[in-house]
């Protein structure tokens, strides 16, 4: 019978023990009132610590050592319970108002004006203005001048002020809300703005805590509270908060409190708080499960009262609430490079002007003061004088002054308008699609960032969280082996016939909230109260299930008022998902205090004294509870990790039994299930007297208590005999395997970053179709820095001959791609420690980027950002992060693009997120399609913005030539600073926001049209220089065929300036037309509505008779030559785009193209049959 | 409302209750074609025949046009006679700018042509100006819009500097366009019978009417300082002073024509004009030419053969692209939608090589 275990499985897929690290965020046990926080800061890596080194794990040493500190008095802030005058006397603390409006009534102008006039482009803006309004230079009138600026100016100042409006509006009910503050030994109400540090606070049920406090007492006689804390992390799990012992007992009415609270400065760590007390001349440590923090609400207990330590914008949860990163999309800062390049044709266009007219004036000196259209002196006031000269040098200083001033628009600055307008745009089509809406969550899309709609389109990299991102995070218990025997729920079973288990107690039927599958024999087993060996041992399965474990069971009112539903609430779904099984087979959990549970069993109730309890730990990974129970025998009862649980196991006792749950665990782990194994033993009472005197002796040490506590644990837990093992699925969220399969055919790499370990990981990853059975996998998982180099030095050569491998096989085989063998990179959180931020990274880079799917496992939450700035920092590749977690903002806030899931976990992702949606799946229509729409447009927008200006402005600097270089320009004022502002603009950003090069099925069906995002296809220095020759070409057109058609004739400069008006808006409008992929009614109504609204208002700005262009337009209107110079302009203008357009297009078409002529004609059923070739290739079938 | 079977409908009632409940609830953005990006559409695509047939229509709009054009152009009659050389007396021809700005010089000059061929009326009359920048800054800038068009903006004339006020009353009209205005006069007479010049209606009615005042009489013009050009009839309002009008048009390039007059009589053939010049406009100072230029006039205005050329080239290297196109997609087509071009297609057939 002692024969050796079989070695652990080769494969060894130990599933998920996802208890209290799910998240890498420590869960409070129960127990832990009386011990205090020592080993939280394992897990307390919280969003904002100050370690650089990305994840460093602190050992038991370090945190021993950090929470026996003492808090200097220089660090500390001190706080006297009940006794605000004097906390405060030192230092003035923040009090508890908030304000998270920007600005007040009379800081509004000012600043909202300076923070606008932190764009470039709107300084530029009012130095152009600015330069207008001086005597030497006035070009355009007051009026024309700041008319655009002002415009823009008061559009964003009305947006902000009533943004900031309806902030104020909510902080002012925020502040008047009341609590109840103790005053002169009584509470009174007291609205929370006044609330100071250090006073003492009451609290209701169901009430939201006002600041930052620490817990004196509750009506809980142990002293617990609960609290729900998704305003602050998002869980919407209760979370247990204690008082300590030493204060429960007092009542603040009664009793003076007097005491002393010595806690660290303000800072956002949510999870983390340092403190001590000291109260009647004893001195207690603070932990974080000893405070509740602002926004939370108390759930589930009578009353808690409190001391005040953070008050106002000191809160943790006030600190936290940064606003929105900034993020600038990577199109603008490329179209900034191009905007310098505009700014140097400026430049140069104002050197000519500037350098010819001081050529004019030089070979003209002589003549200057008499020329009529001249005239230098004045001879008006008696002495002859200079008019309006202020010598040769200062002439040529102002005219080039007054050309950028008339030139200005070839900075375009409306472009920054129209983006801001187009974005809006595209942001409403993306909430409004109706595939991007989540039934489950009742969750539309969110664009959150406005600025970067266009990067959704060049997306390479997606770096997704596996939580609750990729899976649901809906644990479902699904089979359980007992005994060695595998009890599968079968599927196929009805909801009526297990309408889910009920118990009748005092005509009051209580029900479990959810409903599991149930197997029918093993119900039958459960229910039976025969005593045979079988039965026995399904009973203590369940009894475990329901007992070991950190569950609160909370009693809900139905509609109805005989039924009660009963929630558990807890920090792990895999607990919760265990204590509805164990309910619905009738172990319902009723009832937990801190001393005892009450378990329903079969409709019996039946009180367990909880004699202990040992919490998970991440070496252990297994818990244990020793229970008194009612037939007065000492049982413990344990679960945990297969790989853990199967050596503290008695093998000499039931090998059969041992041999066949593990043949079980392993048939449950390959099907991607989280597996548990359970074991109990029975204490004799000399055992029971050992453990209990040294567990005592543990939770009351000093020093080590961890330590010290988890050999205890480890003593306890041995010689088991086990019970069985439990599967738990996590589902794949709906259509997880097709997205990514998708998402990986648009040449996007997936990486996988988890906090699970790394056998769930690598079925997740199976699962969700990112491996193969093809994939070769290359594990790194070492313990020091040596070891990783090593590893990383011969993974790359592994990965090099596959690839060369990959490559003879393609000769051999002629299907395959060195791409389509792929090898999958699977790393580890302890080989990051060492890897990230040393000179190894350089090397994992190159390791991963060979590599087609990475999967990084046991990964804290800044490990996932060092990951993200691996890549970004080494290419110039778009990143994506998705998650769904407060782990994973770091990394949202790091990429390019970070995604939130507004699912189960509730709101940190979404908060710091540029973009949040309802599941995983939503990637593939947003990237695909909206972000590669969204690319195209915007890519065109901007280069057609930049065309649209520059024509202009060329067509005014050509008719500058021939003034003598004196800017004048023939084109009304009026018309020059409406035709960026009207006679343009909507059409840009019609299209910008309508226009669809491909149809959604198209882009979905065909994941690859992707690929021109990468390719840079639709905004590159290529089109920039093609377009800008274009443009000098159009302007060339459009200024010279009126110039020779009317040369020496009876033209005046108003008639002609109104034909370069129109035709210019003509061209500019057809242009666009040329371009356009689609034309809805709105492309026709923006193009020809323009069109005619320069018709119109160049028509208005005529009727004018005080301006020098009286009535031109009429008279021009009415000659032939007009018309023939127009139609001669669009013509000749638009002829070279139209031919070069056509033979490229025809002759060296692109993917969009191609595709948008199989649109069109229909034979998209060949590209089907095309696809279908392919598929083999690409999805080769596994196994 | 009463329901019989309470019971009952009280449940279903709940049921309907929480589900509507939960419809209003519901954020699902409501379907729409326009919100969904699904508006009916029209997707043109420059296909080889809707390219090539664009060049045919443009080729075939563009010559006829062209031709027409050109016609009309070669109908004009049009004489073009510069003078501003030869009215110069030889013993001057070292001193233009002192012969013409001086007072005691005799600026009569006669000058004769034949008419090529018959000339239609009305004839018109125009001065020919080159190398006179009428759209210099300086001198668009110097006028007063205001006070030409009402005696109540008399002295708006900021803007007028250098040509603003003499002796610190405002001069009518003010600024250097009115200033320089043109002073050469032409007398024609055929066969020694003086031909009947019309000076009427040659300015735009809109300005005569709405533009320059009824009420606004000229004062202090080309009174002190540098005289520019001509003088005006005090006693004549603006709104009728058509020559000032048709010059304060400003011409819009550095050559240009003005209307002069309008001759109401037929030209023949060969028939023999004389025209005397009061030759006293000063171009001299800064080399600018004069020229008399009588013009018959057709819809495309004067005689410009620019547009017609221009449409026939046009029109020619249309043919010749739609001629190429042709070719290039008889010998070299490609297959519109055609899957292999696909890039992704392309490098699965370069690796089966």
């Amino acid at each position: 019978m002692d024969s050796k275990r079989p070695a652990e499985n080769s494969l060894n897929i130990e599933s998920g023990f996802a208890s209290t690290t799910r998240r890498g965020i420590a869960a409070n046990s129960v127990r832990e009132v009386n011990f205090g926080d020592q080993h939280h800061h394992h897990h307390h890596r919280g969003v904002s610590t100050k370690h650089v080194r990305y994840g460093s794990r602190a050992t038991d040493s370090e945190v021993f050592s950090v929470s026996q500190r003492e808090i200097n008095d220089e660090d500390a802030r001190l706080v006297y319970i009940n006794d605000p005058g004097k906390t405060n006397e030192r230092f003035e603390f923040a009090g508890n108002s908030v304000r998270t409006g920007k600005y007040s009534i009379l800081t509004f102008l000012p600043r909202n004006l300076f923070e606008q006039f932190h764009r470039v482009a709107y300084i530029y803006f009012l130095v152009i203005a600015v330069l207008n309004q001086l005597p030497q230079l006035v070009v355009f009138g007051r009026g024309a001048s700041i008319l655009p600026l002002a415009f823009v100016l008061l559009v964003t100042t009305v947006k902000d002020a009533y943004e900031d409006y309806r902030r104020h509006r909510s902080d002012r009910i925020e502040n008047n809300r009341l609590a109840l503050v103790l005053v002169n030994n009584q509470f009174h109400s007291k609205r929370w703005k006044d609330i100071q540090v250090g006073e003492i606070i009451k609290l209701q049920a169901n009430e939201t805590i006002p600041c930052d406090m620490v817990v004196l007492s509750t009506s809980d006689p142990t002293g617990v509270a609960y609290v729900q804390t998704i305003n602050l992390d998002g869980e919407s799990n209760l979370k247990t908060r204690y008082a300590k012992q030493e204060t429960l007992s007092k009542f603040p009415e009664k009793d003076m409190i007097c005491g002393l609270i010595r806690c660290e400065k303000p800072n956002r760590n949510i999870y983390g708080f340092q403190a001590n007390m000291e109260i009647d001349g004893k001195k207690l440590s603070l932990g974080p499960s000893n405070v509740l923090l602002r926004g939370c609400e108390l759930k589930n207990t009578g009353w808690a009262i409190g001391v005040a330590v953070y008050a106002g914008r000191e809160t943790k949860a006030m600190l936290n609430s940064s606003g929105a990163s900034c993020k600038r999309s990577r199109l603008e800062s490329r179209m900034n490079f191009e905007i310098i390049v505009l700014s140097v044709f400026l430049i140069a266009l104002c050197t000519v002007v500037s350098v010819c007219a001081a050529v004019w004036l030089r070979r003209h000196r002589h003549e200057l003061d008499f020329l009529p259209f001249y005239r230098r002196k004045n001879y008006s006031k008696g002495k002859v004088e200079n008019y309006n000269y202020y010598g040769w040098g200062m002439e040529i200083f102002f005219t080039f002054l007054m050309s950028v001033i008339v030139f200005q628009i070839m900075i375009p600055i409306s472009l920054y308008i129209s983006m801001e307008l187009v974005r809006v745009g595209q942001a409403y089509f993306m909430i409004r699609d109706t595939q991007l809406y989540d039934e489950t969550s009742n969750s539309r899309f969110q664009c959150r960032a406005l600025n970067i709609n266009e990067d959704l389109g060049q997306i390479k990299y997606v770096f997704s969280d596996k939580t609750g991102t990729l899976t649901e995070n809906k644990m479902e218990f699904q089979c359980a082996s007992i005994g060695g025997v595998d009890y599968s729920g079968r599927k196929g079973i009805s909801e009526e016939e297990h309408a889910g288990y009920s118990v009748r107690v005092d005509g009051i039927i209580f029900r479990p909230k959810m409903k599991v599958n149930v197997d029918p024999e093993l119900q039958q087993l459960a229910q039976s109260r025969k005593n045979t060996i079988k039965c026995k041992q399904v009973h203590d399965f369940f009894l475990a299930l329901a007992a070991c474990n950190a569950i609160v069971p909370l009693v809900i009112d139905t509609s109805d008022p005989t039924t009660k539903l009963i929630d558990y609430q807890g920090e792990s779904p895999d607990e919760q998902a265990l204590v509805y099984a164990a309910a619905t087979y009738g172990f319902m959990l009723i009832e937990r205090t801190s001393g005892h549970i009450v378990i329903d069993i079969q409709g019996q109730r039946q009180r367990f004294n909880v004699l202990g309890l040992h919490e998970f730990d991440s070496d252990r990974k297994r818990m244990s509870v020793i229970l008194g129970c009612p037939d007065k025998t000492v049982k413990v009862f344990v679960k945990g990790a297969d790989t853990t649980m199967l050596s503290v196991i008695d093998e000499s006792v039931n090998q059969n039994t041992l041999h066949a749950t593990e043949v079980h665990l392993h048939a449950y782990s390959s099907m991607g299930l989280r597996t548990l194994v359970v074991g109990m033993r029975e204490l004799n009472p000399s055992e029971f007297e050992q453990w209990h005197t040294s567990f005592e002796a543990a939770s009351t040490a000093l020093i080590g208590r961890a330590a010290l506590l988890r050999k205890v644990a480890g003593n306890i837990e041995s010689n088991l005999i086990i019970l069985g093992a439990s599967g738990i699925e996590d589902k794949l969220q709906q259509g997880v395997p097709e997205a990514i399969e998708s998402l990986r055919t648009a040449g996007i790499k997936v990486w996988v970053l988890t906090g699970d370990k790394q056998e769930t990981a690598i079925s997740i990853g199976y699962s969700s179709k990112l491996l193969t059975s093809t994939t070769r996998q290359i594990i790194i998982n070492s313990n020091s820095k040596e070891s990783c180099r090593r590893c990383l030095q011969q993974a790359t050569a592994t990965a090099k001959k596959l690839v060369t491998v990959s490559g003879v096989t393609c000769d051999t085989e002629g299907t395959s791609v060195a791409a389509l063998t792929p090898a999958a990179l699977i790393v580890d959180g302890t080989s990051l420690v060492y890897i990230l931020d040393s000179e190894l990274e350089e090397q994992l880079f190159k390791l991963a980027s060979k590599c087609s799917v990475v999967l990084c496992c046991r990964v804290a939450p800044l490990q996932k950002a060092g990951i993200v700035d691996l890549v970004k920092s080494r290419t110039t590749d778009m990143t994506l992060a998705i998650g769904d977690g407060a782990n994973d903002v770091s990394m949202i806030q790091m990429a390019d693009v970070g995604v939130g899931i507004s699912g189960q976990e509730g709101r940190q992702a979404v908060m710091a997120s540029d973009f949040a949606m309802g599941q995983f799946r939503f990637l593939v229509p947003l990237l695909l399609v909206h972000g590669h729409w969204n690319y195209q447009r915007m890519g065109y927008a901007i280069l057609y913005n930049f065309y649209r200006n520059a024509v202009f402005v060329f067509v005014l600097f050509w008719y500058v030539l021939f003034t003598c270089f004196s800017l004048t320009t023939a084109i009304t004022e009026w018309s020059s600073v409406l035709y960026s502002v009207l006679y343009t603009s909507l059409p840009t950003i019609v299209v910008g926001i309508l226009d669809k090069d491909l149809g959604r099925r198209t882009l979905l069906k065909y994941p690859q049209l992707y690929g021109a995002g990468h390719r840079q296809e639709c905004y590159n220095s290529k089109l920039f220089w093609l377009g800008m020759m274009d443009t000098v070409w159009q302007s060339l057109a459009a200024f010279f065929i009126p110039v020779f058609a009317y040369w020496g004739s009876t033209v005046d400069s108003s008639s002609i300036g109104d034909l370069w008006t129109i035709a210019v808006v003509i061209l500019v409008n057809l242009h666009l037309a040329m371009d356009v992929i689609r034309w809805t009614w709105t492309t026709h109504a923006a193009i020809w509505g323009s069109i005619v609204a320069t018709f119109i208002c160049v028509s208005v700005i005529d009727a004018f008779p005080s301006l020098v262009g009286y009535w031109a337009i009429f008279h021009v209107a009415k000659t032939g030559l007009f018309w023939l110079c127009l139609l001669g302009i669009v013509v000749v203008a638009l002829l070279p785009r139209f031919v070069v357009k056509f033979l490229y297009q025809y002759y060296s078409p692109c993917d969009v193209q191609i595709a948008r002529e199989a649109e069109k004609f229909g034979n998209l059923r060949e590209l089907g049959a095309i696809q279908k070739e392919m598929d083999p290739v690409l999805d080769r079938p596994q196994r | 409302m009463m329901n019989p079977n309470g019971a009952s409908s009280s449940d279903g009632d709940g049921a309907s209750h929480s589900s509507s409940a939960l419809k209003k609830n519901s954020k699902k953005p409501k379907y729409s074609r326009f919100s969904q990006q699904e508006l009916p559409a029209c997707k043109p695509i420059l296909t080889p025949g809707l390219v090539i047939s664009t060049f045919v229509v443009v080729s075939f709009l563009f010559i006829p046009i062209g031709l027409v054009s050109l016609f009309a152009s070669e109908r004009v009659v049009e004489i073009k006679e510069r003078y501003d050389e030869d009215c110069i007396p030889s013993n001057y021809t070292k001193n233009v700018v002192g012969y013409i700005q001086s007072n005691e010089t005799n600026k009569t000059c006669v000058k004769k042509f034949t008419v090529p061929k018959k000339m239609k009326s009305p004839v018109f009359i125009y001065y020919q100006l080159d190398n006179f920048y009428q759209n210099h800054r300086r001198y668009v800038k110097s006028r007063s819009d205001k006070q030409l068009q009402s005696k109540a903006f008399e002295d708006e004339t900021e803007t007028c500097k250098p040509e603003d006020s003499a002796d610190k009353s405002p001069i009518v009209p003010c600024g250097l366009i009115a200033w320089s205005l043109f002073n050469d006069t032409y007398r024609f007479s055929v066969k020694n019978a003086a031909l009947n010049v019309s000076k009427r209606d040659i300015a735009w009615k809109s300005d005569r009417q709405h533009k320059f005042g009824s009420d606004v009489y000229p004062k202090n013009f080309q009174s002190t300082g540098l005289i520019g050009g001509a003088k005006l009839t005090t006693s004549i309002p603006l709104s009728q002073q058509e020559d000032l009008i048709v010059w304060m048009r400003t011409a819009a390039l550095p050559t240009f024509r003005k209307l002069y007059g309008k001759i109401e009589v037929d030209l023949e053939a060969d028939d023999e004009v004389t025209v005397v010049i009061e030759n006293n406009y000063n171009t001299y100072s800064f080399g600018g030419r004069k020229r008399l230029v009588l013009s018959t006039t057709t819809w495309i205005g004067g005689k410009n053969d620019f547009l017609g050329i221009a449409y026939i080239s046009i029109g020619g290297i249309c043919l010749f692209f739609a001629i190429s196109f042709i070719l290039l997609y008889v010998i070299k087509p490609r297959p519109l939608g055609d899957p292999s071009y696909l890039s992704w297609n392309k490098n699965t057939a370069a690796n089966m090589k």
